[in-house]
């Protein structure tokens, strides 16, 4: 027993138990001196006592609640001691199996503080280093654009035909690279954790119709069709309407490239006890079952979507912003039989006396 | 209503003449190209614009200092400031439109759209005043 403290005193982590009754059983070295106390001060402690103690230090300080006892969970805090601001990843798990047999059900809950200081300060300069890449990359790119389209527009004088030929090739590139950076900058902030939603209670229908209005252009171009399908009203849920247009967007766009011609792609919406589900339904090429687990993945896309423009980060950003809402995304495709991209968002909890109104609901009397 | 002059704060030179085109392919006659804050304060002593068109990553006095000067003074306050700027981020035009820009246009624009962009932000700033003024007759 004496070797096992010994162990657990020596891991650069902190350790935290808490038995069945939400009591404190174990502390070790590392988190009791986190805390400026001994181990044997936290011992027998209640979860709500040690809080307190916590708060001293820790943002958010209290420890989270699992209504699930079985739930792994994990959270980043802030450690603030005196001047010094570290960063900790709070892992916790239910005690084991083993120990669950000798104890009965609820035999309580492990954490681990790990000081990720050192990664999030990577993060953060990864991070920055993109913005400020992002930043640079497009002062150049709005003078080869701006040039190029002035010529084009025949600002400057008749162009011949290869001329013309060729600038448009210019063009074309220009504007891929300008969706690459936007891309790019976007899925950083999505990896790094930094992006910010603003959150508000709506109504998926409507994001669905202006996504299908963004990308109806796109779609006239090869005659495909565009329709959202509702049969019934839609709960609401909880979201950021620009970031859930970005990712219907995505979807319907990616649906409108892989369609042959005079096609159409039908957004489909419906609900059930705990979800809103979005599937984009296209009758293009399908996705061959060997490719369906990478398509999610980073610049992943298949040769057609290269052909056509994408920059092979757009699924991956989609599946980002449907994480951070925390909904989940899948595909469902054949080859030759076209694909359904799914998404499901969780239903909003019902409003308090508080929360204002949708408002659509806000402007009648 | 009709865009006539625009003063243009802009310190890279090439974007400021894709700039001064694409306004002139629309007809726009008086186009000034300054390329620091501090110019752009010297170049409004003797230059009345309809609206100023202002980058933000610039040398010494950034953009958003620019445009914070340009509405805390009296003699500047009114003339509309329009951003266009490599900073696309959304806290980055909301900082923008705090310090009382008209609009946020970002790079790289569209040099056959950035004349009508401009002229609708002006005509809407123009029905708003209207109103405000109309209300306040009322």
């Amino acid at each position: 027993m004496m070797a096992e403290r010994n162990i657990l005193d020596s891991l650069g982590s902190g350790l935290l138990v808490l038995d069945a009754r939400d009591r404190v059983s174990f502390v070790n070295r590392t988190l009791a001196e986190m805390l400026h106390i001994s181990a044997e001060e936290c011992v027998g402690r209640s979860a709500g006592e040690f809080a307190v103690l916590m708060s001293r230090f820790a943002l958010p300080a209290a420890l989270p609640r699992f209504d699930w006892p079985e739930a792994f969970g994990s959270r980043d805090i802030e450690w603030r001691d005196g001047e010094t601001l570290r960063f900790f990843r709070e892992d916790s798990a239910p005690l084991s199996a083993a120990n669950a047999a000798q104890g009965g059900a609820g035999n309580g809950r492990v954490f681990a503080y790990h000081d990720v200081s050192h990664e999030k300060a990577v993060d953060r300069m990864k991070s920055e280093f993109i913005s400020v890449a992002s930043h640079e990359l497009r002062t150049p790119m709005t003078s080869i654009k701006g040039s190029v389209d002035l010529i084009l527009s025949g600002f400057a004088g008749e162009t011949s035909p290869e001329m013309q030929e060729l600038l448009e090739i210019a063009q074309k590139s220009c504007d891929r690279l300008v969706r690459l950076v936007n891309d790019i900058l976007d899925l950083s902030k999505i990896e790094a954790g930094q992006l910010k939603l603003n959150l508000e209670r709506l109504d998926v229908t409507e994001i669905a119709v202006r996504a299908i209005c963004a990308v109806k252009p796109l779609a006239d171009k090869t005659g495909v069709r565009l329709r959202v399908d509702r049969p019934l009203p839609l709960p609401i849920v909880e979201a950021d309407p620009d970031r859930i247009e970005q990712a219907i967007t995505n979807l319907v766009s990616n649906a409108v490239k892989f369609s042959p011609p005079n096609a159409e792609v039908v957004v489909e919406l419906s609900s059930d006890n705990l979800w809103v589900q979005c599937a984009v339904c296209d009758q293009g090429v399908g996705i061959a079952e060997k490719d369906l687990h990478r398509i999610f993945g980073k610049f992943q896309q298949l040769s057609e979507g290269r052909r056509r423009g994408g920059t092979g980060l757009g699924l991956a950003i989609t599946r980002g912003l449907i994480d951070e809402h925390r909904g989940s995304i899948w595909v469902e495709s054949r080859v030759g039989e076209g694909s359904r991209f799914i998404f499901r968002l969780p239903i909003a909890a019902p409003p308090s006396p508080n929360t204002p109104a949708l408002a659509g609901q806000a402007a009648k009397p | 209503m009709k865009l006539t002059r625009v003063l243009v704060v802009e310190d890279d030179v090439d974007i400021q003449k894709v700039i001064r085109m694409s306004l002139k392919l629309r007809g726009v006659s008086d186009v000034v190209l300054v390329e620091t804050g501090a110019d752009c304060f010297e170049r409004l002593g003797s230059f009345t614009p309809d609206v100023i068109l202002l980058d933000v990553m610039m040398p010494h006095m950034d953009g958003y200092e620019t445009c914070r000067r340009l509405k805390q003074d009296a003699a500047t306050r009114e003339i509309p400031v329009v951003f266009l700027t490599a900073r696309v981020q959304k806290a980055d035009r909301e900082r923008g439109m705090k310090l009382g820009a008209l609009g946020y246009l970002t790079k790289p624009f569209d040099p056959m759209t950035l004349h009508d962009q401009i002229l609708a932000l002006l005509k809407e700033h123009s029905a708003k005043n209207k109103e405000k003024d109309g209300a306040a007759d009322a």
